[in-house]
């Protein structure tokens, strides 16, 4: 069962991710892309952690993609996307993705991952919690000034300096 | 001339019967029971008598009645009774259509005029069911250019996306239809596919006024959910859990919204801009961009969105009940059922009925019922209440709302809730 839950997300998550390359249409190489996280999400719950998934779904599928989708609406195809169709170039891009992948995944593989056996329970999200404020709190705080850096630009950049203060809303 | 049956003949009237008749006795004989049949494998009977009840022995209810009430408790123990029924769908149906209906009366009565009137001759008592048969009897007219796939995609899923919110909700204790441990995540990454489905369908219709309504949902459900997030993260730092029945529990002996008036007037306002009501209905703006991104629907499609905002409506006031006013907590005022029923059974006339089983529900599950549907009815009233009195506001004036006020007063809100805990007045080892 779990095996092929396994495989149906795999296929489902590597097929949206080519999709989302090869597709000529932005909108649908979009909505694949959303594929790509939640087939992630869906491997997180396959390994006990429904926590992760959620967060995964609500920020990579109900944020990020949806920036995307705004950003692809937005802008006026022609202007930015020549089409260049070049075969050279596809199959160079394909055979060194398979070359990345297949160095990759012989690390991986080395790395002892398959002597790995483990019946533990698997990792409460109040754990991560706690490791969070006591042994990681420098690294919370840390994320927590860029975060909060990037949001205050963020706003600075846009803001409108065309109108004057008055027309503002309040 | 017209004549209404031109060529009528007896011989062929009683043909046309008896031929329907044949069809449908052979196919409810030769599909529909032996359907019935291998359902009935998958789920769990109940033993009677000291006998399993098998598939082959379940249809012996029609000769003995008192076999009845074992075989509805075994079919409401069912997963697919809680997806479709009660904590589920249907349930969640039934207040969606009623609050249609009462929130056409109402408004009308607010605004003098009268409403819904002749449909089922008391008061428009049956417009929602013409409205109903109207929009599926109507044709559903793509627009030319549109995205075919993603239009018809969009109102399945829409309503698939609302549903999928409606699980999530405990009704009663345990009456929910998924009890997940991470629940209110759960909540916030459903809640994060509406403004998707919204967009695509918008630009599917290939028409500018959905586009224009689109972008405007976008913009509003997408600033709006952060203030929705935050506002709910005060009750689980008071509760030290995501599960939701687990924070309805937790609201035995007081609701939330004593210690958290704050966060439960940011949710509410962030709840009315995600469920596109007036004062924030710009995505469905009538006098300015039609309909908005409801533009190009017709017949069932409409039909099929409407539901979802309303089972949508219903899950955002029952998420509401759930954080903030106790979920189904209350006094008992449900009657206990009574006893000599169970023990004597019902006399009628020269015979009694012995109905072993009963209670099909208990009291303590009923009242709970009842008080939630209480509460939330509640809330969805002070939902519909803004309509007949407020204009809606400006785009400008909704996110500069949304993004500084709102958020800001969510971190109070939070700020209160640590601080109620780090003075020991709630949490473990608290004051209460």
């Amino acid at each position: 069962m779990a095996d092929a839950a396994f495989l149906a997300l795999s296929v489902i998550t590597i097929g949206s991710a080519i999709a989302a390359l090869e597709l000529r249409s932005l909108i649908y190489g979009s909505i694949a892309l959303m594929g790509t996280p939640g087939g992630v999400a869906g491997f997180f719950l396959l390994l006990d952690s429904p926590f992760v998934a959620m967060f995964q779904i609500a920020v990579y599928v109900g944020s990020i993609a949806v920036l995307i989708l705004f950003t692809v609406m937005l802008v006026k195809r022609e202007l930015i996307f020549k089409k260049v169709e070049d075969r050279r170039r596809k199959f160079a891009g394909i055979g060194l993705m398979l070359v990345f992948m297949l160095s990759l995944g012989a690390v991986i593989m080395d790395s002892g991952i398959k002597t790995i056996t483990t019946d533990e329970p698997a990792v409460d999200f109040r754990d991560i919690g706690a490791d969070f404020l006591t042994y990681y709190w420098p690294a919370l705080i840390l994320m927590g000034l860029i975060l909060a850096g990037s949001v205050i630009g963020a706003l600075i950049l846009a803001r409108r300096e065309d109108i004057t203060d008055e027309q503002r809303a309040n | 001339m017209s004549v209404i049956a031109p060529k009528f003949r007896l011989s062929e009237f009683l043909k046309v019967i008896l031929d329907n008749l044949f069809w449908t006795v052979l196919l409810l004989s030769l599909i529909g029971i032996p359907a019935v049949q291998v359902v009935l494998f998958y789920v769990e009977m109940p033993v009677i008598d000291g006998e399993l009840l098998t598939p082959f022995l379940a249809l012996t209810w029609i000769a003995d009645p008192s076999r009845i009430i074992p075989i509805i408790k075994a079919l409401m123990a069912t997963d697919f009774f809680r997806i479709a029924a009660f904590p589920g769908f249907g349930f969640a149906a039934l207040i969606a259509a009623g609050t249609i209906f009462v929130e056409r009366k109402m408004l009308a009565k607010m605004q003098l005029r009268v409403g819904p009137f002749y449909c089922g001759k008391m008061e428009g008592i049956l417009q929602l069911m013409g409205d109903g048969l109207k929009l599926i009897s109507k044709e559903i007219i793509i627009p030319a250019k549109a995205d075919k796939p993603l239009f018809w995609a969009a109102p399945v899923l829409f309503v698939a996306t609302a549903a999928a919110f409606v699980a999530l909700i405990p009704v009663a204790p345990g009456w929910v239809v998924a009890d997940v441990d991470v629940g209110l995540i759960a909540v916030f990454a459903v809640i994060g596919f509406f403004p998707i489905i919204t967009i695509l369908s918008a630009w599917s219709a290939n028409s500018k006024f959905p586009f224009i309504g689109g972008i405007r949902a976008l913009y509003q459900m997408v600033s709006f959910e952060i203030p929705l997030i935050l506002s709910l993260l005060g009750a689980v730092i008071l509760t030290g859990t995501l599960n939701l029945s687990e924070i309805v529990a937790s609201q035995a002996n007081f609701p939330w919204i004593i210690f958290l008036p704050i966060g439960a007037i940011v949710f509410f306002i962030t709840m009315l801009a995600e469920l596109e009501r007036i004062p924030f209905d710009l995505p469905e703006a009538e006098s300015e961009i039609v309909a908005g991104w409801l533009t190009e629907f017709s017949g069932m499609m409409y039909g099929l969105v409407q539901l979802g905002t309303y089972l949508k409506l219903y899950a955002f006031a029952a998420l509401f009940v759930v954080m903030f006013l106790g979920g189904w907590h209350g006094p008992m005022i449900w009657p206990p059922f009574p006893q000599e029923i169970i023990t004597d059974g019902i006399p009628l006339g020269p015979v009694t009925a012995q109905l072993p089983g009963l209670p099909v529900l208990t009291q303590e599950v009923l009242n709970g019922v009842l008080w939630f549907v209480l509460k939330t009815v509640g809330v969805i009233f002070f939902i519909l209440l803004p309509r007949g009195v407020f204009p809606r506001i400006r785009v400008d004036m909704l996110l500069s709302l949304g993004w500084t006020k709102l958020i800001g007063l969510a971190f109070v809100n939070m700020f209160i809730a640590l601080a109620l805990i780090y003075a020991g007045v709630l949490g473990p080892g608290g004051m209460l």
